[in-house]
């Protein structure tokens, strides 16, 4: 990571709380309006995909209805569900758009995504060893891990992983890793284990039980359809997610050097530790805005929508401070998160000499 | 149509699993309040039905409640909810209508004064609208006409006539016939609110005696005084009722129980907040925000939700008075003492109310 100083820090923070500032004096109605046309949106899809799925012995109307579910559940999880539950949304005092009682359109519980995502995730971003979002404790995606023959296979884990997100998702706090290294008991996760039951058998029942069996002479169809928009979902929110911290010049943290961090260098880590992708206002819209993952990182609970309108502020200040701003189109992150995934799951000595670019010092 | 879903159990249930919300029936808002914002679920939405002046400073809203709202009795109070500038702002306000006239034409009033600087009555005078949409919680408060008759003394002040109003209303068309006396302070003639009805009822109303006081149009200003008690005869066995700003009631609380009236005769209703003499050295102390895993201090001159709002958290608020419950959260441990009673918790898990609750010694909430 770059070095910095404390003054320089200092100063670091100064310049991004104005940004933060500017943003949170103008809040009102224009974010309102916004939030609640995504909403209507997202009802408008779900009930849209709902009501065409039964006719989808129709290829195009399956077509259409399973993109529609799909879609919708990808802006309720990603730009509505995920920013409300950060917070982004509650000086609205909308009790429906509230941060601690939201509960989305996923397997993860809002109470458990509150906790791994919002306080781990964000507070110990990309910190091998506090950070579990980092390879989800399932991939080796930096040196940090010793290399082991099992690694190998892991691009086929993470095709899994992206197929089944949504569980993926729902039982990263089990953390089963732990669990298989004994340093914690299930017996202390059976709270969780109960809470990931109920809403995942809840998920599975409404779209793989109840919806299917109500239009019974079509159920195979409806349940195909129902499958298929999850599986849109689960692909590209697990896509996006990893464009978000995996690319290439992402950055990864030792526990040492963020021992008694100040806020300056949190700002300093959740700049370099994140990435961005470029794309049309409708990819942004669908990725949650996690496009603009570095801004989300700074100022995760600003409205997301916002995001775009303070990068080029966000850019001035990272030049300003010499801190390389991680940006580049959608094909270039995404090819470079691919490449680490495999790179990694090679011996080291093979992957320096075939990926210099994931080569590291310390290792040769 | 839709609020069967809240009805029956069973497709309550259904829909928690399908929508993922407790209240299921909202989760299609976003699109019904498109077709008819009366539809709404969230909340049970008012129509804004008529608007006329009371006084310069002061405007009667006539609302027509959704068909689920419940009803009231004379006295009570409603939350209100309205978006202003993308926040949903809640506040108290005090039916100024008898129940009569909602059983009749499905319409109830609110009486609002404009209070200085204050943001919702203020935009409710400049930008509401016949015909807007407004969100209304059920009626509550135990401000209840006598029953059964017995003599009445109602001492208001201001805007706090409105409950009265709707307690005066009730009691005339109910063959009241024991007397009632309404000693009314305003500051001039030409404040005083729903001057047409009170004098309409002093006619129709044999039991009813009208004093209006006008407090500042005398070089001394001229409030509540013994004087002014004297001339309601057979004070003592009266049931009393006070209702305005705080002064007022403070005074009439003290004349009144120096003549020996208790104090469960007495009934209040208030605008603001009062504050408990409140002990401020025992005060205070360490908060820690479960949820946002936050540690802030507190010196006991602050509430758990502006303690939380400092700490840039926003939980869920309403009224901030201690009336609407919109900010009932759970305190896991800790005692905490109610602004308004001066009443202290317990110290364990329980659900308190933020916008009264001060701490008292180290407390923490899940938020």
């Amino acid at each position: 990571m770059k070095t910095m100083t404390e003054t320089q820090l200092k100063e670091l923070e100064q310049d991004l709380d104005t940004i933060r500032d500017q943003v949170i004096a103008d809040l009102g109605e224009r974010d309102a309006r916004y939030i609640r046309r995504i909403v209507r949106l997202h009802r408008s899809l779900e009930v849209g995909g709902r009501v065409l799925m039964p006719f989808g012995f129709i290829p195009p109307v399956f077509v259409a209805a399973t993109a529609a579910l799909g879609i919708s559940k990808i802006i309720e999880n990603m730009e509505i569900g995920h920013n409300v539950m950060h917070g982004q949304y509650d000086w609205m005092n909308d009790p429906s758009l509230h941060s601690q009682t939201y509960e989305w359109d996923t397997v993860c519980t809002g109470d458990s995504w509150r906790r791994t995502h919002n306080y781990e995730h964000h507070t110990y971003t990309n910190i091998i060893g506090k950070d579990r979002d980092y390879g989800y404790a399932l991939l080796r995606l930096s040196d940090d891990d010793k290399w082991k023959p099992a690694h190998s296979l892991q691009f086929i884990n993470y095709i899994l992983l992206s197929v089944l997100f949504q569980w993926g998702v729902g039982l990263h706090e089990l953390e089963s890793e732990r669990i298989r290294r004994r340093e914690i008991s299930v017996k202390e996760k059976i709270p969780f284990l109960k809470d990931f039951f109920r809403k995942g058998g809840r998920q599975a029942f409404k779209d793989y039980v109840f919806f299917p069996l109500i239009t019974f002479p079509v159920a195979p169809v409806v349940l195909a359809g129902n499958i298929g928009a999850n599986l849109i979902r689960n692909l590209w929110s697990s896509t996006v997610i990893f464009c978000g911290h995996f690319t290439q010049d992402a950055e990864t943290f030792t526990e040492e050097e963020c021992e008694g961090e100040s806020k300056g260098h949190w700002y300093l880590r959740q700049l370099t530790g994140s990435s961005n992708f470029t794309g049309s206002k409708w990819v942004h819209v669908l990725s949650g805005h996690l496009s603009y993952q570095v801004e989300h990182h700074i100022f995760p609970d600003l409205p997301a929508h916002r995001y775009p309108e303070i990068s080029e502020q966000v850019q001035a200040v990272c030049r300003k401070h010499g801190i390389p701003y991680n940006t580049g189109t959608f094909a270039k992150q995404y090819s470079t998160v691919l490449k680490r995934i495999f790179g990694y799951s090679l011996p080291d000595r093979m992957r320096n000499r075939l990926l210099p670019e994931f080569s590291s010092a310390g290792v040769q | 149509m839709i609020s069967v879903l809240e009805k029956s159990p069973t497709l309550h249930w259904l829909g928690r699993q399908l929508f993922n919300r407790d209240d299921p029936a909202a989760f299609f808002d976003p699109l019904l309040e498109r077709i008819n914002p009366m539809w709404v679920q969230q909340y049970i939405p008012a129509r804004v039905s008529a608007i006329y002046n009371e006084t310069a400073d002061t405007k009667t809203f006539v609302l027509a409640p959704a068909k689920r709202w419940q009803g009231f009795e004379a006295g009570q109070h409603v939350n209100i909810g309205i978006d202003i500038d993308g926040i949903r702002r809640n506040r108290t306000f005090s039916l100024s209508s008898s129940p009569i006239q909602w059983r009749t034409d499905g319409t109830v009033t609110l009486t609002i004064k404009r209070l200085p600087g204050g943001l919702v009555t203020n935009w409710m005078h400049d930008h509401l609208e016949t015909g807007a949409v407004i969100g209304l919680g059920e009626a509550f408060g135990d401000f209840h006409v006598p029953e059964p008759q017995e003599p009445a003394l109602y001492i208001a002040g201001g805007s706090g006539i409105t409950p009265v109003l709707s307690q005066l209303e009730t009691m005339a068309a109910s063959d009241y016939r024991a007397p009632v006396t309404l000693l009314y302070f305003v500051r001039t003639q030409a404040d005083v609110i729903a001057a047409e009805k009170l004098h309409a009822l002093t006619g129709r109303w044999p039991a009813f005696t009208l004093k209006v006081y006008a407090t500042s149009e005398t070089e001394t200003p001229q409030f509540l005084s013994d004087q002014h008690l004297d001339e309601v005869p057979g004070l003592s066995a009266r049931r009393c009722y006070l209702c305005g700003p705080k002064g007022l009631m403070d005074l009439a609380n003290d004349l009144l129980y120096r003549r020996g009236i208790t104090d469960d005769r007495i009934h209040s209703t208030f605008f603001s907040a009062p504050a408990a003499n409140l002990d401020t050295d025992t005060l205070g102390g360490a908060v820690h925000f479960e949820r946002s895993n936050l540690d802030v201090s507190s010196e006991g001159d602050a509430v758990l939700l502006e303690i939380a709002e400092a700490a840039k958290l926003s939980p869920r608020y309403g009224c901030r008075m201690g009336i609407c419950h919109q900010c009932s959260c759970r305190k896991t441990s800790g005692t905490v003492v109610n602004r308004l009673t001066g009443k202290a918790s317990g110290p364990g898990e329980e659900t308190i109310q933020l916008c009264v609750s001060v701490p008292s010694g180290p407390v923490s909430i899940d938020i």
